[in-house]
């Protein structure tokens, strides 16, 4: 009764909050042109369909429940692959392993370059010299094909793929974030208010967190639509985690079966995970491209036109 | 551009290139397997035969695989030097042969798709810049970048269902017809663009919006720029102050960005030739992860990497070059 009593009062002190960032979001929401409206509806349906995935299909994705190379039918909305399995289901949980791949890559790299930026930039001296000397070495190696080569060298693992990804898409958040850290230490503000006896941390919190993160939350879009992208075209080599089986997946197993051209089954064997893929990523970068608008006017006035 | 910055770029593209150069040593080492578990078999894994343990070490020892870590890179500088890669465990012949024999494949798709992409990106952009703002500049500007999202890889997997699969206009493989007997040069050449046109087509398409929206914007910013204005005002026709004043500066950057592109394209054209089956090293380099292929993975690797690391460092000395104000 007691602890009920003590969470409405946090949840009715929290209201404002909660209230504000909604109100922040659909303010942002509301910037957004058509065509950042239709990539977020369409990248809620994907996520929907993930989260949904045992609900929207009748069979688990890895079993098989068909005849091989079924047509798609009442019992399989778009048929079955060359081993009788569902090809829907494949599609909804594929969805699962895409996003969380993207994600995953996004989150770790954006976040953890971010802060490695923001502490080389207001660290400087060595530290800096160390992050930024790394990050331009990793910015101008080649990466897809060393991207392939680590990732046959570690194994198909999904966890692998998310590490290699990462190795590689620190490098621009950390760029980026270091940069906007200089120009604000620069600030006469921050001088006052490390006069007045400001802590690191507290600099870190209240003035630099709060111009950065938009910033990085832009890219980490980005980000997530490169890893998505990149997962695809290894998992296309055939260097994704088999018991893992995103979009990329399917292609390859599609494109590995050896008559799939000269047979009626790429209709609904290579399309659907085709069309899924090219579907989520126009959507992550027409939200991409909006929330950079949005959040970020700077950016705009320096795209130069 | 002074010396010292001449100086630290060179030192950057040499730190770059150790670093790879060590990359590539060291991977494949640590790959699990080893390149004699199918050595036997093709590439497909089949037929496997098994080998006894002191065959094993019979090549173990051949190859010299056996000996510490630090000497096989020390022969492996040395042999670098020289030029030479390496034998191809799964080929049986010369890594720069493997490569030689592949390498003109990709070099021919990627340049043409290089020269196709940065003339159409700058034409386009010449128009999208000259009606800015009005309906064709918009629905140029839309259509494109949306165009530019999708992976080089997918779209040539579209083109290649709808142009080969679907129409049969299109090869679906290969990069020239199996066992033809030409009437000529001109006979050769038309089966090569015939089997090139899709990947070089998809590869372009993978390029042309970045060109296009480089050309467009230099072109819009140039066009406020003063010294424009001064050429209009000498009277000077439209056509004039854009061809000789607005064009020719607005490409300058075009010119330091079709470097890039190169680079670019050659990472690209791994997936891209895996799509079309093109004979190409980025096709090469697959079978090569795949049957664990060391010297040819890391031969393959090394080009790769440094012919995409000369592009960016030519790019950088054209841009000098031709802009006055940075030499």
């Amino acid at each position: 009764m007691f602890i009920e009593q003590i969470s409405v009062i946090q949840a009715i002190r929290m209201a404002p909050h909660l209230q504000n960032a909604a109100d922040r979001l659909t303010a942002t929401i509301s910037k957004f042109s058509l065509e950042g409206k239709i990539g977020l509806c369409g990248i809620a349906l994907i996520v929907m369909m993930a989260i949904f995935a045992p609900l929207l299909s009748a069979y688990p994705p890895g079993k098989i429940t068909g005849g091989s190379l079924e047509l798609p039918g009442s019992d399989h909305p778009l048929g079955t692959d060359e081993l009788g399995m569902d090809i829907w289901s494949q599609i909804c949980y594929g969805a699962r392993m895409s996003l969380f791949i993207g994600l995953a890559v996004a989150c770790i790299a954006g976040l953890g370059g971010g802060a490695l930026g923001i502490l080389a930039g207001y660290l400087g001296g060595v530290a800096d010299q160390l992050v930024m000397r790394t990050v331009d070495v990793i910015m101008a190696l080649p990466a897809f094909p060393l991207l392939i080569v680590i990732s046959a060298f570690m194994g198909p693992n999904i966890f692998n793929v998310i590490f290699v990804l990462v190795l590689f898409s620190w490098a621009k958040p950390a760029r980026i974030a270091r940069a906007q850290t200089l120009t604000i230490k620069g600030n006469a503000y921050i001088t006052a208010a490390k006069n007045y006896g400001a802590t690191p941390f507290y600099l870190v919190r209240r003035h630099i967190l709060p111009e950065v993160l938009p910033i990085l939350f832009v890219l980490i879009i980005g980000i997530t639509s490169y890893a998505i992208m990149a997962e695809t075209g290894l998992a296309f080599l055939g260097l994704g985690d088999p018991t893992a089986k995103s979009w990329g997946m399917m292609l390859h197993y599609a494109t590995s079966f050896r008559s799939i051209y000269f047979t009626p089954y790429w209709q609904w064997w290579l399309i659907p995970p085709l069309v899924a893929l090219i579907v989520l990523l126009l959507c992550l970068a027409f939200v991409g491209r909006d929330l950079e608008r949005v959040l970020d006017p700077r950016m705009r006035q320096n795209r130069g036109a | 551009m002074n010396e010292r910055d001449r100086q630290t770029i060179i030192f950057r593209f040499v730190v770059t290139l150790l670093v790879i150069v060590a990359i590539n040593f060291l991977l494949p080492r640590m790959m699990p397997g080893d390149p004699f578990s199918t050595m036997a078999s093709d590439i497909q894994g089949e037929d496997v035969i098994v080998m006894t343990e002191a065959q094993r070490e019979y090549y173990f020892h051949y190859y010299g695989l056996d000996l510490p870590l630090h000497e096989q890179f020390v022969s492996y500088l040395a042999n670098l030097a020289r030029g030479d890669l390496g034998q191809s465990i799964q080929y049986k012949m010369p890594v720069v042969g493997v490569i030689l024999l592949h390498l003109p494949w990709t070099l021919l798709i990627v340049l043409s798709a290089t020269a196709i992409s940065t003339v159409t990106g700058v034409v386009l952009g010449v128009i999208s810049a000259w009606n800015r703002n009005k309906g064709s500049d918009r629905l140029m500007m839309t259509g494109l970048i949306a165009f530019a999202e999708i992976p080089s890889f997918l779209l040539g997997l579209i083109l290649l269902l709808i142009f080969s699969v679907h129409l049969r206009l299109f090869p679906l493989a290969g990069a020239v017809t199996p066992f033809a007997q030409y009437a000529g040069v001109l006979d050769l050449v038309r089966d090569v663009a015939y089997h090139a046109f899709l990947p070089v087509l998809t590869l372009s398409l993978a390029q042309l919006t970045g060109v296009y929206l480089l050309t467009r914007n230099t072109l819009i910013t140039v066009s406020t720029k003063d010294y424009i204005r001064t050429a209009r005002a000498k009277g000077l026709g439209d056509r004039i102050v854009w061809t000789r004043h607005a064009l020719r500066n607005a490409l300058l950057p075009v010119v330091t960005r079709t470097g890039f592109v190169v680079g670019m394209l050659m990472g690209g054209a791994v997936l891209v030739e895996s799509v079309f089956n093109y004979p190409g090293i980025g096709l090469t380099l697959r079978n090569a992860v795949v049957a664990r292929d060391y010297p040819l993975i890391q031969g393959i690797l090394l080009i790769v990497a440094v012919s995409i690391l000369l592009c960016n460092l030519i790019a950088d000395r054209i841009y000098q070059k031709l802009d006055p104000r940075v030499a």
